[in-house]
């Protein structure tokens, strides 16, 4: 099955908006890569060609899930290719994904970062704690990371461990946690992104509670702290609020995505928007 | 034979980076055995450089379960050596492991109770 990564759908149906040919680290970019999770769901033994025509960005750090979602339809038995990444002058996605190792992953040789811009994209088994906090810290020591104070880098190291442990602890992935970054040095700021494709927080909501709960209000009730979904007997909660208000204080960004659900936080303050279901074009 | 036993945080978990939960489950381990036998406990974070909400839930927050309880953890824990970012991070595990304690199905509750709400509209 081939699937082309930017303009999936017809342009004549009615209502259509076509994907925009930047995949960025936003409610559409997501939105696609929520559909492309949709389309890959399918095997054992198929071949997924994923078709970058067209695609001229990609947000580096959208390889996180879009490493995730890749690797279990490859876990699941299918063979999973790339096809026509672009390398052009000013849309060289070719050359970000083969910068950050992403495309290593797929029988392409890594090419080094002479800029020193990239953060390497990993994947790691949720026993990988360790592993993951040093690679964070190795990120957050990066040449290209904006100027911090001691106790600010460890505030935001702490914050990035405590997205990882979520992981560990609520999502119940089979397929590994994945995470990728950038560094921008022009404006000067990092994205970075940590993916799973567990039960998402309004699954782990249900396994505790057995309520159905919209993926918005799962997500808005995760951040506002004071809850947990834990299963044993071990208060929790503190993380995703604190990491929260440090975004506010740092006037940073911070977006979740689970199930059909899309949370913001930025500068102009929070918005929620639901992934709709997007019709089939295959 | 003394009745404080000295615990070493970075001893336990074997590195400075104390962001698992199941790491701070052997610390926890480590406390509430020296509590079964009616000892006192000085938790030292000395060479500890990262520590995240999951680890200190895991070690510190479920000492507040009915088990032990506030009052008597107040008077047999002792933390030294915690660097003053992270006496924030602990200060906040600690009431929301007491919040917790006090009725843990409670958040069951509003999970419900929202749920409720979003189906009403």
């Amino acid at each position: 099955m081939k699937v082309l990564l930017a303009d999936p759908l017809p342009e004549d149906r009615p209502g259509f908006h076509p994907f925009d040919d930047r995949i960025r680290s936003d409610f559409a970019g997501f939105s696609r890569l929520a559909l492309l999770a949709r389309q890959a769901e399918i095997g054992p033994f198929e071949d997924i060609d994923v078709d970058f025509t067209g695609v001229e960005w990609l947000d580096a750090n959208m390889c996180a899930p879009l490493g995730a979602i890749l690797y279990r339809a490859g876990r699941r038995g299918n063979s999973v290719t790339l096809s026509n990444v672009q390398s052009e002058s000013g849309k060289d996605v070719r050359g970000i994904l083969l910068r950050n190792g992403f495309l290593s992953h797929y029988g392409q040789t890594r090419w080094p970062d002479k800029y020193g811009t990239t953060v390497e994209y990993r994947r790691f088994e949720p026993k990988d704690q360790r592993a993951f906090a040093e690679y964070a810290e190795a990120v957050l020591k990066g040449a290209h990371v904006p100027k911090m104070t001691t106790a600010l880098r460890k505030w935001m190291m702490e914050s990035v461990c405590e997205i990882f442990e979520n992981a560990v602890m609520h999502s119940r992935t089979r397929f590994g946690i994945h995470a990728c970054g950038q560094y921008y040095r022009s404006k000067p700021r990092l994205d970075f992104t940590v993916a799973d494709v567990g039960i998402g927080i309004p699954g782990s909501l249900k396994e505790k509670t057995g309520e159905d709960v919209a993926a918005i209000e799962a997500i808005q009730w995760a951040v506002t702290g004071l809850h947990t979904t834990r299963h044993d007997n071990v208060p929790g909660g503190v993380g995703l609020k604190r990491l929260r208000e440090f975004i506010t204080l740092n006037k940073g960004r911070m977006q979740i995505a689970s199930g059909r659900g899309f949370w913001e936080l930025a500068g102009t303050g929070e918005s929620a928007s639901e992934m709709e279901p997007i019709p089939e074009p295959w | 034979m003394s009745d404080t036993i000295p615990v070493s945080v970075f001893e336990v978990v074997g590195s400075r980076l104390c962001v698992a939960s199941d790491d701070g489950q052997r610390v926890f381990e480590q406390i509430a055995s020296a509590f079964r036998q009616g000892r006192r406990v000085r938790l030292s974070f000395l060479n500890v450089e990262t520590l995240t909400s999951a680890f200190l839930n895991a070690a510190i927050g479920q000492l507040y379960s009915p088990e032990f309880g506030e009052d008597y953890v107040r008077a047999n824990l002792e933390i030294t050596d915690m660097a003053p970012e992270d006496v924030d991070l602990l200060r906040r595990v600690v009431e929301t492991a007491k919040f917790y304690f006090k009725d843990p199905r409670r958040f069951v509750e509003i999970v419900r109770d929202a749920s409720g709400e979003l189906s009403d509209d």
